[in-house]
């Protein structure tokens, strides 16, 4: 609705434009998106789970919007060094009412906009009161607004223990972020947080969920359960750690997803760099977590711990090149866990293959009308006996790479800089 | 022989029967060119015959009949063919065959189904309400595939108390929920007097949507594969209005030399 001068009228519980800006733009480096893993059903009230997730838009940095990813406040009592809303930054602060935040995610909601609600803040005045504040919104929008839709709720470190399990019964999810891949760069860049603030109330989430479980209780405790994130390139650790770290999480914690945030420096700080994490480095990152999780690999397969992951090729490819005695392997015969280690072959071509070798015997001919990708696979299986890889074992790397580096090769013009030196000799 | 069909169901199931034995069956329901020297029969459809058709296919596998009936759903213009071939199929081996994806009928038929259901799981993201004045929503679509009736049990679900339309603006048909009943309905335009908010809100998801970028990390061919842009018409976020902005940043300030990820993260 517009008034007399043009400009659009709210009504008393429509956040400000401006607020909402700042309390995104605090929210938005936190790269939890999924909204999958709640079957949550609808009984009278807005909304339902969707257990596969649902992406409502793509921003241009490429990542889904699922949820209404805000803060409750950006005004920070801590002094985390990475982070933009940091108590020593100058920004501006702006703090939301639980209803703005309720009238928002169900208004956005019933237009389809979003997912659901991920609810994070800054530690305004104590982590208690900030925790407080947020379990109220929370409780405000399962009760008052009864919402039933997905929602993600960030843990405060060092909040009570009791405010935490009052949290858990309204939340689909609760991640508390490691932050760091180690406790000594947590203490340089984040002195106000330690890994216990962070790694305890995982713990005790874990088991009351156990508990829950077992009990057989009605209600919900963490449907979607806990997931965490820690930043890459912000401080020195080699990826082997952090996959170990990973590995751990995912093992011990049962956590159900770790994220990788590249670094992107939006503060300035000595202890810092300047620079961009590159964003392949993330890349490698996940499809190694993906490794991990779906594909039965270990993280001391993958790569020793004080090292990095190789740029060029992917994780599994790396790993297939030291381990070429394994392979070729024949698709006819492979047992499903071989069949996921070959490079290019996921878990979708992995079960297409077996499903259609009952029936016949597969060539490449067929592999590739069922649509497996044989450009890296090519080299490390055989098909009814034929092999159309490389010769030479040495070439195979090589190949894997320009295959990715190809991938954002164009033609070149007669106008372009590159060509121009071409044509002048000095390429 | 080009057996051709009216594209209702009774109609497809008849020519079915009719064209079963002909190797080289070609099932049409549009417009087709003929070769030199190539046969063409129109079927009309014939209930008892399609009745008899339907009953021996769900004896030999029931879920085929519901592929059929996504298949039949596809914008594609091969669809029937892709149906007929995959039925034949299921007929001639006298059981379930979708396990055989080194056959063609098999892979065409799992590849349609598949493009349809992830259109379905798709616009179950990118459909966009608008709210009227009654309180009602409505949400237009322009869908590939004609899903807008499998795409109601999924609102219903999530919003059982509000009243809702969509409407599939390429074939002028509406699925209505009314707060009590589901329903079909023609509806070739609509005027939506919207909501006094209306316009408030869909500022707000605008502010949300610029806010919530991160512009040094700009991935425009992501973005692209993973929303194309024949969904963008109804969206009151406007992806193309901020790729476009995120174009010219990138041309105003240079790329660093890291390489970059290829494909999906």
């Amino acid at each position: 609705m517009f008034d007399f001068w043009g400009r659009v009228c709210y009504t008393v519980c429509m956040i400000a434009p401006e607020k909402l800006r700042i309390l995104t733009e605090s929210a938005k480096y936190d790269v939890s998106c999924s909204s999958s893993g709640s079957g949550r059903k609808n009984t009278g009230g807005l909304g339902n789970g969707m257990p596969d997730g649902c992406c409502h838009s793509f921003t241009p940095d490429g990542r889904c919007v699922s949820l209404l990813k805000i803060l409750l406040s950006n005004d920070c009592v801590f002094d985390c060094k990475y982070c933009m809303s940091r108590r020593s930054n100058d920004v501006p602060r702006a703090t939301a009412s639980p209803e703005e935040i309720c009238e928002l995610t169900v208004d956005f909601y019933k237009r389809n906009y979003i997912e659901g609600l991920f609810l994070s803040s800054a530690v305004h005045l104590s982590p208690d009161h900030t925790m407080e504040a947020l379990v109220r919104t929370v409780k405000l929008l399962r009760g008052k607004y009864n919402f039933q839709g997905y929602i993600h709720m960030k843990g405060i470190p060092k909040a009570d223990s009791l405010l935490v399990t009052e949290a858990a019964r309204y939340a689909d999810r609760i991640s508390y972020n490691v932050e760091l891949p180690s406790a000594e760069s947590l203490k340089l860049l984040a002195p106000q947080k330690s890994r216990e603030s962070l790694l305890l109330p995982m713990r005790q989430l874990q088991k009351e969920r156990a508990l829950f479980c077992a009990e057989k209780r009605k209600g919900f405790f963490l449907p979607a359960g806990q997931t965490t994130q820690m930043i890459v390139g912000a401080s020195p650790e080699r990826d082997g750690r952090i996959l170990r770290l990973a590995q751990s999480l995912y093992r011990v914690t049962g956590l159900k997803r770790v994220y990788y945030s590249s670094y992107v420096p939006v503060v300035e700080d000595g202890a810092l760099p300047a620079v961009q994490s590159p964003a392949i480095r993330e890349h490698r990152l996940y499809q190694a977590d993906w490794l991990l999780r779906f594909y039965g690999f270990d993280a001391e397969e993958l790569l020793p711990e004080e090292t990095d992951l190789p740029l060029d090729v992917d994780p599994k490819c790396a790993w297939a090149l030291r381990n070429l005695h394994l392979f070729p392997v024949e698709v006819n015969r492979a047992p499903l866990e071989v069949l996921l280690r070959v490079p290019g072959i996921g878990a979708r071509s992995a079960q297409k293959i077996l499903s259609a070798r009952r029936y016949t015997l597969l060539n490449f001919e067929h592999l590739k009308k069922m649509r497996v990708v044989l450009k890296r696979a090519r080299h490390f299986i055989t098909a009814g006996g034929k092999f159309y890889g490389a010769k030479d074992e040495r070439c195979i790397r090589p190949l894997l790479a320009a295959g990715e580096a190809h991938a954002g090769a164009r033609q070149l013009s007669i106008f372009d800089e590159r060509a121009l030196a071409a044509h002048t000799g000095e390429l | 022989m080009i057996w051709f069909f009216d594209g209702s169901r009774q109609a497809f199931f008849t020519a079915f029967l009719y064209a079963f034995r002909d190797e080289d069956a070609v099932l049409s329901a549009g417009s087709r060119q003929l070769a030199l020297g190539q046969d063409c029969t129109f079927v009309r459809a014939d209930a008892e015959k399609a009745k008899k058709c339907e009953a021996r296919l769900a004896e030999i596998d029931p879920q085929c009949l519901k592929e059929f009936d996504l298949l039949a759903r596809s914008g594609e213009e091969g669809r029937w063919q892709i149906a007929f071939s995959y039925l034949r199929l299921v007929a001639a081996r006298g059981k379930p065959v979708r396990g055989m994806l080194a056959e063609d009928a098999v892979s065409e038929a799992t590849e349609c189904i598949r493009r349809v259901t992830f259109e379905l799981h798709r616009l179950k993201g990118f459909a966009r309400f608008m709210e009227s004045e009654s309180g009602a929503l409505y949400a237009p679509l322009s869908p590939d595939a004609d899903i807008i009736d499998l795409l109601l049990p999924h609102f219903r679900g999530r919003m059982p108390q509000l009243p809702f339309v969509l409407h599939d603006v390429r074939r002028g048909k509406a699925a209505v929920w009314d707060g009590a009943h589901a329903f079909l309905a023609p509806l070739e335009r609509a005027e939506v007097a919207l909501s006094a908010n209306e316009a408030g809100w869909q500022a707000l998801w605008k502010q949300y949507y610029a806010s919530v970028n991160i512009p040094s990390r700009a991935r425009l061919k992501q973005m692209r594969s993973y929303m194309p842009v024949r969904y963008w018409k109804f969206m009151p976020e406007d992806p193309s209005a901020a790729e476009r902005k995120a174009k010219q940043a990138a041309f105003q300030t240079p790329r660093d030399g890291a390489p970059r990820p290829q494909g999906s993260l």
